[in-house]
């Protein structure tokens, strides 16, 4: 137990936590405007189609209107950028996670709800808990790793959960069935044509993503070398169901990128430049 | 070292603790409905290696009889919309005077539509792989009254 515990609240340096945060709220910025621009559209769609999931009717929360959607894209995005500069991080954290949720609500309650989000949602929610870290801080965080470790669970939770749903909804038969023949035929690329036309080997990569998904938690118990490797091959994945079925899976990259020791970037970052600064000729 | 408090742990051992046991409950018992705690269900169907797979579309015919296909674009909504609700609009095809109602929303300038159909084109598969061949089948149908 004691184990597990400290294993949830590992600390990791500051300056990591602040890197993902920018990240994070970065994206939501960019969500908004670039890879899921289609919610806005609901401003214009009579209300009779809104179907309220279940946490709409809960709170309860108010049918769509052009006023609410274009009002909400608009102060999210202003919020969502102010939160990306790490000013009051609880605060504008807490604003964020809840318009984006709101946000979300539109978007899944016209009779079509994606599977991409949780991890997002997760770190939002999580990284307002931090409070203040600044970029380039060695200092250990406890809160800022535990921050870290549920984003992680909840994008492994993504693949191994989705796992389940595949023996839940579809049984065994899921792996020799049909449905990534189904799923280029409705969106496939020309990649995808050309894998569909080797015998069986659409039946091998309904396998392998079945394998994959279940094996996913292992993540957590390789050596740190090793794990970053993975979560390469998890983006290699994504990679590849984009270049033959054209879904991105884009806010769940996003969380992924939580295994990352994302504050080296920024080390590599200032190191270039202080040899460039070094190559300048001194006048 | 920043730490965290005893009661700061607590909070977030427990919030850990319901959040995971929400989304286990929703992948074993959840729809949907239940998002964000909803199960991961994308793709998570077993059509038969044979099974024809449908690819739905929705068409409009305005008055000058043009037929104009309904997208994401020009209509709002996205086509696994129209599917999610799909078995409504064939119970009741007058909801589709919705969806022209979006379109005119969306395109003020636009020949009205006196039409809206759902159509699913249904692509041949074989073995787990596509055939090419495909025949069409209207499901709903709304005509201006």
């Amino acid at each position: 137990m004691d184990r597990a515990v400290r294993w949830l609240f590992e600390p990791v340096p500051k300056g990591r936590v602040a890197a993902f945060r920018t990240l994070v709220y970065l994206f939501v910025a960019a969500d908004l405007v670039i890879f899921t621009p289609w919610v806005r559209n609901h401003a214009d769609i009579p209300g009779e189609l809104y179907q309220p999931l279940l946490v709409g009717r809960l709170l309860p929360l108010p049918t769509p209107t052009p006023l609410l959607v274009h009002g909400l894209f608009w102060v999210l995005l202003v919020i969502a950028l102010l939160a990306a500069t790490g000013r009051a991080p609880r605060l504008l954290g807490w604003t964020v996670f809840a318009l984006y949720f709101e946000w979300m609500v539109i978007a899944m309650s016209y009779g079509k709800v994606d599977h991409d989000r949780v991890g997002l949602l997760v770190a939002l929610a999580a990284l307002a808990t931090v409070g203040r870290v600044r970029h380039g801080d060695p200092e250990p965080t406890e809160a800022g790793g535990w921050a870290l470790r549920v984003t992680q669970i909840a994008v492994i939770c993504t693949y191994f959960l989705a796992a389940w749903a595949k023996l839940r909804f579809g049984g065994i038969d899921w792996v020799t069935g049909s449905v990534l023949a189904r799923a280029i035929i409705r969106r496939g690329t020309e990649l995808a044509d050309l894998i569909a036309g080797v015998p069986y080997l659409l039946i091998l990569a309904q396998l392998g993503i079945l394998v994959f998904e279940l094996a996913s938690p292992l993540i957590f118990v390789l050596p740190q070398r090793f794990r970053t490797w993975a979560v390469a091959f998890f983006y290699s994945f994504h990679l590849v169901t984009f270049a033959t079925i054209t879904i991105s899976f884009m806010p769940h990259l996003i969380a992924l990128a939580g295994f990352l020791p994302l504050e080296k970037a920024r080390l590599v970052y200032r190191r270039r430049g202080q040899e460039e600064r070094h190559e300048r000729p001194v006048v | 070292m920043e730490t965290l408090s005893t009661r700061g742990r607590l909070t977030r051992l427990v919030a850990t603790v319901v959040t995971g046991a929400l989304l286990l409950a929703g992948t074993l018992w959840g729809q949907d409905d239940h998002f964000p705690f909803g199960p991961f269900r994308m793709y998570s169907t077993a059509p038969g290696p044979d099974d024809d797979a449908p690819d739905t579309r929705v068409e409009g015919v305005d008055t000058t009889g043009r037929t104009v296909v309904l997208t994401e674009a020009n209509s709002g909504l996205r086509r696994a919309e129209i599917e999610g609700q799909q078995q409504a609009y064939v119970d009741n095809p007058a909801r589709l005077a919705q969806v022209a109602r979006a379109y005119a929303e969306k395109n003020p300038g636009a020949t009205p539509l006196t039409e809206v159909r759902i159509v699913v084109r249904w692509a041949g598969v074989e073995d787990s792989r596509p055939t090419g061949t495909s025949h069409d089948q209207v499901i709903a149908t709304w005509t201006a009254p």
